[in-house]
């Protein structure tokens, strides 16, 4: 197993060295001058000239690019050209708000997907069963905006119990003091996320239940309630895990469309912003961020693996 | 005048534009753009607006909403060259104001009672200002002087290509010298005559005036001497004041900007959000304003503002997207009023002359009639009146018929010399050796010189067809130019439409002209960017219609068209101004389309609001006011 980490995070190592590489290439060869998008049409030579200067943009791509690398293992992202802000400040302000927003979102869509999922699988084939497939379809193919949209119009316009912005604050512990402001965004996540877990658990399930050692436990005379909960849960919530090692990129990402609805400037504004406006730094800086959190959550569920299902181990070939 | 982000209108624009030369990163969120209200309802009329009745109170906070990309980072209103975020000039200007004040109410006109200065006069063949301070007072009891305003030019004239307010040849390039003659009275030498209405109104309508008794220092715990008066000096105060006012998490607390002049202090401001709020300064000097606190808020999306409006407790005032028109009645309806106001710009769409690509390109624009043909296929009453409702100026030519009072000539009130006529068009075109072929691609028949051929270098079978690059990201704009295409078409004139990004825009369309040509970034043909703004009362088309001027995106170059700009920047005249004004309409260096107004939303009881100033996007918090 700890060999299997080593060459696992080595490997990870050089994945986001790779992600370095060619995120750095690709973002260069955006066409166009990065001052100029930065400085406006109307930009003096004298002001690109500064602009250039500052940034280093007039250093070759490749001592550029040994700039930035060493400025990365010093802790330096650099510096936004839009925000002039360190792009390190800006990740760390807006990262924090996102891991809130989609871990709650998660959480919550974990809690009622897992339990539909496995209702779904024992109550198969019923109409109970169609129906929360319906119910579920219906809030996946829904896009977030408009369930967003919709959300805010009957809460918050309609109704008026629910703010529909969150609170302009820099910590966390100040937005969880109005915790009702996060209710909108928080559930409009969960709720196109709920079909994807559901589904997947119901699927697992199913195998699941028809397995011998399940039958085993119902015939030793363990309540139903048991056999699901001990037996059954564990063994099917593998591949969630799986889908949930996944999201984690995701959560680092942001959700671009509900930072843009509910005024919530995350992550994914951040970077959506940057690429509108040739704002290198920031790019480079979150796919740097959203690769590591990649080959993490990989890895993280490749562990997870292992801690659930004792039969799955990693060896050392 | 300066560029601004995009049409001022949507996701795209500048929400609040103080007047300023700055150019503007954008910032393009336009993912819910599709979901801007679609209902159908009509509006009711939205006027220039008027002052809410009632007994004015004091005290109360009003909240403003801020578009995407209005976010301030930096407070030293000297902004360097590489910082591109115009709306530092919102943060800064109601601490430390210009020396001249545009704008009065809903006149485009110097505003004297607020300016500075307390008389302005010109002498020597307009070579020489004098400049008579008020006897006003910064915020530490220090009176405001006209040592100040040399302090001030002394640190621009040594780091003036850092300050992104700089354009090669105005201040204080044309400043020979600025000599304190008095307490209060200063003298500006200027090194040639200049038009007073363009100097006053867009010239030192950018200069705030700083204090130099505060700031007249090059470290956090030194003493503030005389060091601007040497070079040496003045750089070395102008880095340390730089380095200062881009440390966000000092605003509010670093001793420097605590001297203010203006109506405002900063009391508070978020470093992530950039949300920031204003409480009066008890000292200034001025009229004190009646309110207790202003709260700036930046918002993600016009929806998160309409949204944000509509459910009460939210903004006291917001901008209002032209998508979000629909919803005035229910605004309204909730205690809100609404009220629109001008652009103080012009829109248009640029063409370039100088085509590195296809130099036959480059012909056809040359030929003023293919100019004058395209123009008048814009109908442009019906863009007003279908595509932005009424609220929009027709672009009748250089000068904003509805924003500039005296400025706007006899023929751009009558419609501007190319009133909508496709028949026109055809006509011009047919007479020039093209085959017109409607709703098809005309082409050149007959190549020449003459009058009746096509014109100097288009050959047999050229065609009217062309790469239209404009501003993405608004519905409206969209809206716009797909009329434009569709009654160009009418002509057989194709205008291929491209939307794209602000910044890439930006990015990739370069200034091209003769000095430059040819630029990797001439490939361009035919770019709309949105509006160009006017720094103040005086709309003069200096650095936009001149030749090389740094506006001026196609290289448009006529010896005429440089005579009478020069004439209007450094003569003076209704007269002059109207000869000026009606060549650059006539001769078309841009092809003239509508510029959209600003509509802001505002709590019924807020007084001092409305007229709305157009140099101010009607943000005037000074002016506000309760009533009850």
């Amino acid at each position: 197993m700890t060999w299997y980490l080593v060459r696992r995070v080595a490997q990870s190592v050089a994945v986001v060295i790779g992600v370095m590489i060619l995120t750095f290439i690709l973002v260069h060869m955006v066409p166009g001058s990065a001052a100029r998008a930065a400085l406006g049409p109307r930009a003096t030579s004298a002001r690109i000239a500064i602009f250039n200067a500052t940034y280093g943009l007039n250093e070759p791509l490749w001592r550029q690019f040994l700039s930035y690398v060493s400025g990365v293992l010093h802790g330096n992202l650099g510096t936004s050209y839009t925000l002039q802000q360190p792009v390190s400040t800006l990740i760390s302000q807006r990262l924090p708000k996102d891991c809130l927003l989609l871990g709650l979102s998660t959480v919550l869509a974990l809690a009622i997907g897992l339990p539909v999922g496995m209702y779904q699988a024992v109550r198969r084939a019923r109409p109970s069963d169609h129906l929360l497939t319906g119910a579920t379809f219906t809030l996946y193919s829904m896009p977030d905006f408009l369930l967003g949209l919709l959300l805010v119009a009957l809460f918050s316009v309609q109704l008026r119990w629910l703010p529909p912005e969150v609170p302009q604050v820099s910590t966390i512990g100040a937005l969880l003091a109005d915790p009702r402001a996060l209710v909108l965004p928080v559930v409009t996540l969960a709720l196109v996320s709920v079909a994807t877990f559901s589904r997947y658990m119901r699927s697992a399930t199913i195998e699941t239940l028809a397995q011998d050692y399940l039958r085993t436990a119902r015939a030793k005379g363990l309540p139903q309630r048991l056999v699901l909960t001990r037996h059954a849960l564990r063994n099917s919530v593998l591949p969630v895990v799986t889908i949930l090692g996944l999201s984690l990129p995701g959560i680092v990402a942001g959700a671009v469309i509900a930072e843009d609805i509910f005024n919530y400037p995350g992550m994914g504004l951040l970077f959506y912003n940057a690429a509108t406006s040739h704002d290198f730094p920031i790019m480079l800086g979150s796919t740097l961020v959203v690769g590591v959190a990649t080959v993490v959550g990989n890895l993280a569920a490749d562990i997870a693996y292992a801690v659930l299902d004792p039969r799955i181990r990693y060896v050392a070939r | 005048m300066g560029f601004r982000l995009s049409r001022p209108n949507g996701d795209t624009r500048p929400s609040r534009p103080r007047l300023r030369r700055t150019a503007l990163a954008a910032t393009v969120v336009a993912l819910a753009a599709a979901t801007a209200a679609c209902t159908s309802a009509s509006h009711a009329g939205i006027t220039s607006g008027t002052n809410a009745k009632g007994t004015p109170q004091k005290g109360g906070t009003v909240t403003l909403a801020w578009q995407p990309g209005s976010a301030p980072n930096f407070i030293f209103p000297f902004v360097p060259a590489a910082n591109t975020n115009g709306y530092n000039a919102n943060l800064a200007n109601l601490m430390w104001p210009t020396l001249t004040y545009v704008g009065d109410g809903a006149q485009a006109t110097v505003n004297p009672q607020k300016s500075l200065w307390s008389a302005i006069n010109y002498s020597d063949g307009d070579k020489t200002i004098t400049l008579t301070l008020k006897p006003w007072k910064w915020s530490d009891g220090t009176p405001i002087s006209a040592r100040d305003l040399v302090f001030t030019y002394n640190l621009l004239k040594a780091n003036v290509p850092n300050w992104n307010e700089y354009l090669p040849g105005l201040f204080p390039d044309n400043v020979s010298s600025v000599t304190a003659t008095g307490p209060s009275t200063a003298v500006i030498q200027l090194t040639k005559s200049y038009n007073p209405s363009f100097y006053t109104g867009d010239v030192l309508s950018i200069i705030n005036l700083l204090p130099q008794h505060a700031w007249d220092k090059t470290s956090a715990t030194g003493k503030a001497g005389n060091y601007d008066q040497t070079t040496a000096g003045a750089k070395a105060v102008y880095a340390f004041l730089q380095k200062e006012g881009g440390d966000m998490s000092t605003f509010t607390t670093n001793p420097l900007w605590k001297v203010v002049d203006g109506p405002f202090e900063l009391s508070a401001f978020t470093p992530s959000t950039g949300d920031y709020t204003y409480v009066p300064n008890p000292h200034y000097s001025g009229t004190p304003t009646d309110l207790s606190k202003v709260v700036n808020e930046q918002f993600t999306t016009s929806d998160a503002i309409l949204d944000a409006v509509r459910a009460g407790n939210g903004p006291d005032t917001a901008p209002l997207s032209l998508s979000d028109i629909g919803q005035v009645r229910q605004l309204q309806s909730e205690g809100y009023s609404v009220a629109s106001t001008p652009f103080p710009g012009v829109a248009g769409a640029y063409l370039n002359f100088w085509d590195t690509q296809d130099s036959a390109v480059s012909a056809v624009f040359n030929q003023l009639y293919i100019r004058q043909a395209m123009e008048d296929l814009i109908n442009r009453p019906q863009i007003v009146s279908k595509v932005y409702d009424g609220y929009a100026d027709p672009g009748n030519g250089p000068v904003p018929v509805t924003g500039f009072g005296q400025w706007v000539s006899p023929l751009e009130k009558k419609g501007g010399p190319y009133p909508y006529n496709p028949s026109a068009a055809t006509k011009l075109l047919t007479a020039h050796g093209w085959k017109v072929v409607p709703n098809g691609t005309t082409s050149c028949a007959h190549p020449g010189t003459s009058a009746s051929e096509c014109g100097a270098g288009i050959k047999t079978g050229q065609k009217l067809a062309f790469q239209y690059l404009y501003s993405s990201g608004d519905p409206s704009t969209d809206a716009m130019e797909a009329a434009i295409q569709s009654s160009e078409e009418q002509a057989g004139i194709t205008f291929n439409l491209k939307a794209e990004p602000f910044s890439t825009l930006a990015g990739s369309v370069a200034v091209c002209n003769k000095s430059s040509h040819p630029a990797s970034g001439c490939g361009w043909q035919i770019v709309d960017f949105g509006y160009d703004p006017y720094d103040g009362p005086y709309p003069t088309g200096a650095g936009m219609f001149n030749t090389g001027g740094a506006d001026n995106q196609g290289g448009y170059s006529n010896p005429t068209m440089d005579q009478l700009v020069n004439a209007t920047e450094f003569g003076s005249g209704t007269a002059t101004f109207y000869q000026y004004e009606d060549f650059a309409a006539e001769q078309l260096p841009l092809l003239y389309v509508p510029l959209p107004y600003n509509i802001n939303v505002y709590k019924s009881n807020l007084g001092g609001y409305a007229p709305m100033n157009p140099f101010t996007g009607g943000i005037n918090e000074q002016d506000w006011y309760y009533t009850k």
